[in-house]
């Protein structure tokens, strides 16, 4: 009994260093970016945000459970496919910041507006011995038999995006010569990036940039390689849930996120901040082939796409 | 109370207590998971659709699959262990092995190593250009991508399940009643074979249950090798639903019943092998431990200790200080490569590394007390009750074992986030405390279980005689006989809660990081080396502390505290 005691008092002061939010926050990765804007529009308003940290996946997960009694108000995702879910299911407020004014217009819309940008290339090891790769189908060459790794489809939205687009361009050729190079479906995308940077592999078909952009800042021998004949980029939609009984604080947050000193913060994780003012260092949705997405097509047949993907790969 | 006692054998009170607590911490999440089973919309308070999708969950062809591949990788990993754990348990137990404390320590490791770390050590150790191909130019690459990789790797990590239990139990039995065999005959061979290991059933057969149960929802090692080669398992079919969109929380739900399924089958099993059989050995008598020397056996057995020590703790160790010490990655084992700035980095609290490693700890240290607390009056009265109500404590208490802890969380969001509750854990600490108990209890109460059933009857009723209490007896007698056993299965659990991952990622407060957490962060972002010094900080501390524990109670309570010698 008086082990319960003891682990109630020490419950308690757990309990203690969460006090009551002000806002809550439910953002998708990066970790170091979320902490730092919450951090900066603390200090700007006094107002405290607490933050949930996870994959897109896990906080729809989460979402979905909270269901019945919500508690996010503030929510980023990593994939825009989130914002015209939750608006559909009628689940968003309407809201158009004042700073979102140099944010381009396919990057907003009157329930949803980006955070920043990432965009999809081939992360590639210069020291894995094999020649630098310019296009997708140059992974499919012998040099890079059984050097190659695919995120998963099923966990990112970005690839899967990527998988529709370039079917749609081109079929499912340039996904069977990957299967016949050798390649794998390799988790979410630090899975498959991983073996590339330890050199087991040499390069990611479809990584998120900016992950392999801040390790390449680090030290990595890793580049990323933005193929001509064009890419999908992944806008990070933010939203204010219409359930949020702070829809004030709210409102300045996603002003915060999208003011310049926001806006840098975005571009220090090497994601492209959503304003076409700021200034970053990597190449911006201007320097890329962005390939169409329709997205309402796209995602309707997702099922049968992500079954015949994964006919093709044999995952 | 006073009636309540005397219909249940003298044990009311204390089945009480523990029924009603295993009802909160676990009953409460499971009748939500079998909710939400039934009912699709629940999660937003909606008892609409009924039973509408379990023809799609289980009309889907992958099912079977799943199913199959789950059962392969349980029972291959019980082989496993039990192949590594029990020849060395045996002798653990009934022979004086050469440096055998620094053989448990060695084997108390693996504990520590979150599994999904350990399997990402082994990758990083065996893949092509991994550690082992810079430091000896080859690689195992192929082994280890394949189904039997997979079943050594887990059964290298779960062993020490076997070998602590089944060392115990013989070390409990004693060599008294093999001698008693070898009196009227019986050769050394025989004696063992018909008399300590049948005696050392209760201990092989709880510890072989859970190594099945935590193979089969263990799921950082089918995530992270099983992709490769396309081989899926319940579990990450059961994480796919939940973290792929669209969310599906009834398929997560009805494919987790299935898993629980099968453990109850496993449990069924092991409570017929266990039923109408007598196990007391613990009978009041002073127990002689003296071992016997091994003779010109001592340095095989030695290596063959040395050879399982290197496998299970050294080279996952090894490969998480190396990838923790390596300033790049693609830098490799190159001199020039190594520094310390990762730890710089961990320890000047960079993303708030020293609060998760603080709030992690408190928790491990909470859940600790509480299910040992827990687990130790479940199991009294469970072995020494006689109400109608001890198989469904039973049941209960070893439910989570076959409960996946992203389903746990699940279950715990929805039973306790209910608007119409007046008070709620939810967002608190306590969330995370009730998650990792409903998770970990099924430990103590195995080991307390498989203690208690070696406790014969009579010490308890010579108590009753002298007027002692259920719960005088409980503590004055009971408890102590036990305590070594459920001493090592708190540590076990504080380390296991110090490490969770897949609840925590999903439970956790806003705000609060745990160990896991930070360091599954920090995977996501790519930063692998601090992932990694995360990890070895957290592995040295969980193994210290308990360490710290044993040799201070050890000192204060002398002979009388007999854990872990």
């Amino acid at each position: 009994m008086r082990a319960f005691s003891l682990a109630l008092a020490l419950g308690a002061s757990l309990l203690a260093t969460s006090a009551m939010a002000d806002i809550t926050v439910y953002s998708a990765g990066p970790g170091g970016l979320i902490d730092k804007l919450a951090k900066g529009y603390a200090d700007k308003t006094g107002v405290k945000v607490n933050v949930f940290q996870a994959t897109t996946g896990k906080i729809m997960a989460r979402i979905e459970s909270e269901a019945a009694n919500p508690v996010v108000d503030v929510l980023i995702s990593a994939s825009w496919d989130t914002a015209t879910d939750f608006a559909k299911r009628g689940w968003l407020a309407t809201y158009t910041s004042p700073n979102a004014a140099k944010v381009p217009d396919f990057l907003k819309n009157g329930t949803a507006v980006a955070q920043g940008i990432s965009a999809l290339g081939i992360a590639w090891n210069p020291a894995s011995g094999t020649p630098k790769p310019a296009e997708w189908a140059d992974l499919t060459k012998p040099a890079f038999e059984d050097l190659v790794t695919i995120p998963d489809p099923a966990q990112s939205g970005a690839s899967f995006e990527l998988v529709a687009a370039l079917q749609a361009k081109d079929g499912w050729e340039l996904f069977k010569g990957l299967a016949a190079n050798g390649a794998i479906v390799a988790g979410a995308n630090a899975e498959a990036l991983n073996p590339v940077m330890q050199g087991a592999k040499a390069a990611v078909f479809g990584a998120v940039d900016y992950i392999s952009l801040a390790a390449k800042a680090k030290g990595e021998s890793i580049d990323v390689i933005f193929p001509a004949s064009g890419t999908v980029i992944a806008p990070r939609p933010m939203m204010i849930l219409n359930w949020s009984k702070q829809q004030d604080e709210a409102k300045k947050f996603i002003d915060y996120v999208l003011s310049d000193e926001g806006q840098k913060a975005v571009a220090a994780t090497y994601l492209m901040p959503a304003r076409t003012d700021i200034a970053a260092n990597r190449p911006l949705i201007s320097d890329l082939k962005i390939l169409p997405v329709d997205a309402a097509a796209v995602y309707g047949k997702r099922d049968a796409t992500l079954a015949e993907f994964g006919k093709v790969v044999g995952k | 109370m006073r009636a309540a006692a005397a219909r249940t054998g003298g044990h009311g009170p204390i089945g009480w207590v523990a029924g009603v607590s295993l009802a909160v911490i676990v009953a409460v999440p499971f009748v939500f998971i079998v909710l939400q089973a039934i009912f699709p919309e629940l999660g937003r308070g909606s008892l609409a659709a009924p039973l509408q999708h379990l023809p799609k969950t289980l009309g889907d062809p992958a099912l079977l699959r799943l199913a199959g591949n789950t059962l392969i990788i349980g029972l291959g990993v019980v082989a496993g262990c039990t192949l590594i754990g029990v020849p060395l348990a045996v002798v653990r137990a009934l022979f004086k092995v050469p440096c055998a404390l620094a053989w448990d320590v060695a084997f108390l490791v693996p504990f520590m190593i979150p599994p999904y770390i350990a399997t990402l050590g082994w990758i990083m150790t065996m893949q092509p250009r991994g550690y082992l191909q810079q430091l000896t130019g080859f690689n195992l690459g192929p082994l280890l991508f394949s189904v039997p990789g997979m079943i050594l790797i887990m059964s290298l990590n779960l062993f020490p399940v076997v070998y602590f239990a089944v060392s115990r139990t013989i070390e409990a039995v004693g060599t008294r009643y093999a001698d008693v065999g070898r009196v009227f005959g019986a050769r050394p061979g025989r004696a063992f074979f018909r008399i300590t290991l049948p005696l050392a059933t209760p201990g092989l057969a709880a510890s072989l249950l859970l190594v099945f149960a935590l193979a089969i929802e263990e799921y950082g090692t089918p995530a992270a090798l099983g992709t490769r080669f396309g081989f899926e398992v319940l579990v990450t079919g059961i994480e796919n639903r939940i973290s792929d969109w669209p969310i599906d929380l009834p398929g997560a739900a009805i494919l987790s019943l299935l898993l629980v399924a099968l453990s109850l089958v496993a449990f069924l099993i092991q409570r017929r092998i266990l039923s109408s059989r007598n196990f007391d050995t613990v009978g009041g008598k002073p127990q002689a431990k003296d071992k016997r020397p091994l003779g010109a056996w001592a340095l095989p057995v030695g290596l063959a200790f040395a050879l399982v020590a290197l496998l299970a703790t050294g080279v996952p160790l090894a490969a998480i200080l190396a990838t923790a010490l390596s300033k790049t990655i693609s830098g490799g084992l190159k001199p020039a490569n190594m520094g310390l700035q990762n730890f710089e980095e961990v320890l000047g609290n960079a993303g708030g590394a020293l609060q998760a490693l603080m709030n992690s700890l408190s928790l491990g240290i909470g859940t600790a007390l509480v299910a040992g607390a827990l687990g130790a009056l479940t199991a009294y009265a469970v072995v020494k009750g006689s109400g109608r109500g001890r198989p469904v404590l039973d049941v209960l208490a070893m439910l989570p074992s076959a409960l996946p802890g992203v389903v746990v969380a699940v279950g715990m969001i929805l039973a306790w986030n209910q608007p119409a509750l007046p008070f709620t854990p939810y967002n608190t600490a306590f969330i995370l405390l009730l998650a990792y108990c409903c998770i970990l209890l099924p430990q103590p109460v195995r080991y307390a279980t498989a203690a208690f059933q070696q406790i014969g009857d009579n010490l308890e009723a010579a108590a009753r005689v002298a007027g002692a209490g259920p719960f005088t007896v409980f503590r004055r007698i009971m408890l102590p006989l036990i305590l070594p056993s459920l001493i090592t299965s708190m540590l076990l659990v504080f380390a296991v809660a110090s490490r969770e991952l897949v609840a925590s990622l999903l439970v956790a407060p806003v705000g609060m990081m745990t160990i896991a957490g930070f360091i599954w962060r920090q995977f996501e972002q790519g930063s692998v080396g601090l992932g990694m010094t995360m990890s070895f900080i957290a592995i040295v501390l969980t193994t210290l502390i308990p360490m710290l524990l044993i040799a201070a109670l050890r000192r204060f309570a002398g002979a009388r505290f007999t854990g872990l010698h």
